[in-house]
């Protein structure tokens, strides 16, 4: 039982061009259950589902977006390549499709019930925005939450002086760790509304936060996300989603059985009608909670009924939309170029029509950037700058861990040596040998300063040579001035020469 | 407890005899039984009731890694208490119950165990035959049942434990009281590729796109390796694959461990020579299906042993099996209970609710 006490939120992952599942889902949920998306808190999207929460939160007409959406994948699949080819401009259509469909006022209804999901590309991190300004903000937000590095170009674009890419990189699927977010997925694993494979494989990963299983048919539908599959698929895909949805509700109870008998047109709702509205929905939502037996028996046998009815047709405005969605290609131009000649003859003159169109399109589109010329390339410069500072700063990280690592080995190396040296020369030497002796602890005292030294970095490195070199000169001066040297001091000698040595090759090999 | 049980202290030896060729040679993949040990060490530190863990030596040389907790603060009752058993799914260990075994073991003495192949216990190779390897796994659950010396238990398993559970229960109907499965692995039958002919579905399984080809080509490629041969083969980048691609285990056990502790403890279970894996390959077909589905044999289970079917709501196990097994068994003694807002990982999703579901079946033993 889905809790309605408490405020809840929808989100929608983000999934290329899966994105007709979402206006399934959403359509269903409008249809037969619009309290649930009208008095949601928030609706949240990344990528495409930032689409599908942009269009069901500003009232949008759903067959409209499911078409503009079929129109999209109908474009990229036009050409040799699909979206890969350069006249696909992925970014320009959404825009374009963005301004033309939303009404007017959709940042007023979308301020702070529509959640974003956009990836910042300075650190990475996520974001979610739900201020908007303007129209002309909000489309932004929606075109940055699509944009996949590479796939859409390579500059990102910014909002609010921002620079954002896709949403999905960091989190696809916003809040699902609240109780209370109703997650809709086009892959099937374990969120609230997604398909069901009838698989039983163990195996589940988790991109961003999306659970997506491991199956046959979740495989095809992530290479189908960025190459999207022919109109009929994609119809297919938005029935799925309208039938996954119908099931989420009916496990739920959520199932809006007064919802048909009223007779108010969905899509016409105004603020002002969702105070009421709720209210409605409670009364409605309490008398489904204690039915008798028997009536609740009759409601699933009625809903059942109502499921086969709607399985075979989707909400009649959607259909419609998706059916010419999917028919439009049947112009003149089109069954021409299908013609098997045709299509040969494309094929062979390809490698020589693509630098071509290639180079055309290219000039296309800096012809475009030419406004945003100066911003972009300010904003490469520092990413530039950034990059080889980092670079830099890593490199002698590395190096000077790398040195200063050697050399306090070598100095435990020498304490560890002098400690014998010194008990000796306590009770052997006279006081002058005790004094050299006091000098060197001196050096082995400077020499643990220079250790120091070395952690700001790579330039002590000779004047730490230096002080071992003198380690290793000292005790030699000692015994060539003290006839009475033990082999205690003579050891030390010899021992203390070896480390300068292995010093200066470990020097030049990490220099 | 038997005498025949040989137990090693927590800290005895573990490593596994090492490839004496290869030993300097680094490793690329940055696991090794003692890593896994020290992090199970971590985890288990967080149990409050008395744990005694040590390998347990089966008659063939296998070890298997067991905890055993008990309760010294009650006072022992007249009749003692039916010892619980749990069993855990592929690619887990014992570190996995951490959220459950405290409270489960308030009234009864709870025993876990890493399956063989799993987690810390032994990794012989398995046979590629389906019903032979799920009787390796069977007769290693009974040797161990029979060195530890324990008459009957409550037998839970979660996902391939509930498979190898279900299937112990049939061989030794006398020694389960009570089998508890959670989120079950392998009960449905892969449906047939031709679509059945009832009407309304086949039409619509018709419509559905069959994936395409290279699809097909990618997953029978797939299915010749190792389930998790690619945390193994991406060496020094499995851990980052771990904790990139389950988050969620992070998760479920935020309030025990902020760090990556579960991430970690996952990575070393399954990063070391694959053993149970080869199992769970041969006992499984074309992604995941089970060779030989249970649901076709558990009519086999005696009547009278009673069942329950614990699964998780958002859980992507399909609870329909659950029914069938319902109307395939008598009625009275076979139960399915649906967890809300719990995915596969049932007990560590809604550990309070598992935890208060699993006692009182318990209680309802003895």
């Amino acid at each position: 039982m889905f809790p309605l006490d408490s405020p809840w939120n929808i989100s929608f992952a983000g999934c290329g061009f899966l994105g007709i599942y979402h206006v399934g889902v959403a359509s269903c949920l409008l249809e037969q259950a619009p309290f649930l998306v009208l008095n949601a808190r928030h609706i949240y999207g990344a990528s495409a589902g930032a689409l599908a929460a942009t269009a069901l939160v500003s009232d949008v007409c759903l067959g409209e977006t499911g078409a503009c959406i079929i129109d999209v994948a109908k474009e990229a699949r036009k050409r040799f390549l699909g979206p890969m080819h350069p006249s696909f401009n992925l970014v320009k259509i959404v825009r374009y499709m963005l301004h033309r469909t939303l009404p007017a006022d959709s940042h007023h209804r979308a301020n702070g019930r529509l959640g974003i999901s956009l990836t910042r590309v300075t650190d990475g991190e996520n974001v979610l925005v739900s201020n908007f300004n303007s129209k002309q903000e909000l489309v932004q937000a929606c075109v940055c939450s699509a944009y996949i590095p590479v796939y859409c170009g390579l500059i990102p674009p910014t909002l609010q002086g921002v620079r954002y890419v896709d949403g999905g990189i960091s989190d696809n699927l916003p809040q699902y760790e609240l109780k209370n977010t109703i997650t809709v997925s086009p892959f099937s694993g374990e969120s609230d509304i997604c398909p069901r494979d009838t698989s039983t494989n163990i195996h589940e990963l988790r991109f961003t936060n999306t659970s997506i299983q491991f199956t046959l048919t979740n495989l095809y539908r992530v290479s189908r996300a960025l190459f999207p599959p022919d109109p009929m698929t994609m119809k297919a895909m938005c029935k799925q989603g309208y039938k996954d949805a119908l099931r989420f509700l009916k496990k739920n109870g959520l199932l809006d059985f007064n919802g048909p008998l009223r007779d108010r047109p969905l899509l016409a709702h105004e603020n002002e009608d969702y105070n009421d509205d709720e209210e409605e929905e409670n009364k409605s939502i309490e008398e489904e909670e204690s039915p008798h037996k028997e009536e609740r028996e009759e409601m699933v046998r009625s809903i059942s009924s109502l499921e086969e009815h709607i399985i075979e047709h989707l909400p009649p405005i959607l259909h419609k939309a998706l059916v010419e969605a999917c028919m439009e290609r049947r112009s003149l131009v089109q069954s021409l170029s299908n013609l098997l000649p045709v299509r040969v003859a494309s094929t062979i003159m390809l490698p020589y029509t693509l630098p071509l169109e290639s180079a055309m399109f290219f000039t296309l589109r800096l012809l475009e950037w030419l406004p945003d010329v100066q911003e972009d390339v300010v904003w490469i410069r520092e990413q530039i700058l950034r990059i080889v500072q980092r670079i830099l700063q890593q490199a002698s990280r590395s190096i000077s861990q790398h040195v200063s690592a050697r050399f306090s080995y070598q100095l435990e190396l020498h304490h560890y040596q002098s400690l014998p040296y010194q008990l000796s020369s306590t009770n052997l030497f006279p006081s002058w040998v005790k004094e050299r002796s006091s000098s060197v602890q001196d050096i082995f005292s400077r020499l643990n300063q220079y250790k120091r030294h070395l952690m700001s970095g790579i330039l002590c490195i000779n004047m730490d040579l230096q002080g071992s070199f003198e380690t290793g000169q000292m005790p030699q001066n000692n015994s060539s001035l003290s006839i009475l040297s033990t082999e205690g001091l003579t050891f030390e000698t010899g021992c203390a020469n070896i480390p300068p040595a292995a010093d200066c090759s470990d020097a030049t090999s990490s220099s | 407890m038997d005498p025949a049980t040989s137990s090693a202290p927590i800290n005895g030896d573990c490593e596994t005899e090492s490839h004496s060729l290869w030993s300097w040679w680094p490793s690329w993949r940055p696991t090794s039984m003692s890593l896994l040990k020290t992090v199970e060490t971590k985890i288990l530190a967080c149990i409050q009731n008395d744990l005694w863990a040590r390998f347990v030596t089966l008659p063939n040389q296998d070890r298997i890694w067991t905890l055993t907790l008990t309760n010294k603060a009650v006072l022992k009752p007249a009749v003692p208490k039916t010892p619980l058993v749990m069993v855990h799914g592929f690619g887990g260990g014992v570190g996995l119950w951490i959220r459950n075994l405290d409270t489960l073991s308030r009234s009864r003495p709870v025993y876990a165990f890493d399956l063989l192949g799993f987690g810390r216990s032994s990794r012989p190779p398995f046979p590629s035959d389906a019903s032979k390897a799920e009787q390796q796994f069977v007769n290693s659950i009974e040797q161990w049942r029979q060195s530890v010396g324990l008459e009957n238990m409550i037998l839970l398993g979660h996902s391939l434990g509930g498979y190898l559970a279900t299937s112990y229960a049939i061989q030794y109907p006398s020694r389960v009281l009570h089998l508890i499965l959670v989120d079950p692995w392998g009960f449905p039958e892969q449906p047939k590729t031709q679509p059945d002919d009832n009407p309304g579905q086949g039409a619509e399984l018709v419509k559905r796109p069959s994936p395409p080809r290279w699809v097909k080509i990618i997953a029978s490629v797939v299915s010749l390796f190792n389930p998790l041969a690619v945390i193994r083969a991406a060496g020094p980048w499995g851990p980052g694959l771990v904790n990139r691609f389950r988050p969620d285990f992070k998760r479920k056990f935020e309030d025990l461990f902020d760090d990556d502790t579960m991430t970690q403890y996952i990575y070393h279970c399954n990063a070391q020579t694959p053993s149970g894996e080869v199992g769970f390959r041969a006992m499984s077909a074309s992604l995941g299906w089970a060779k030989l589905p249970m649901l076709q044999r558990v009519h086999q289970l005696p009547p009278s042993m009673p069942l329950t079917m614990l699964y998780g709501q958002r859980s992507w196990v399909d609870s329909s099996s659950g029914y069938r097994v319902v109307q395939i068994r008598n009625q009275t003694h076979t139960r399915v209970l649906l967890i809300n807002d719990a995915s596969h990982h049932v007990y560590a999703d809604q550990p309070e609710e598992f935890n208060r579901v699993v006692e009182s079946i318990c209680n309802s033993v003895n």
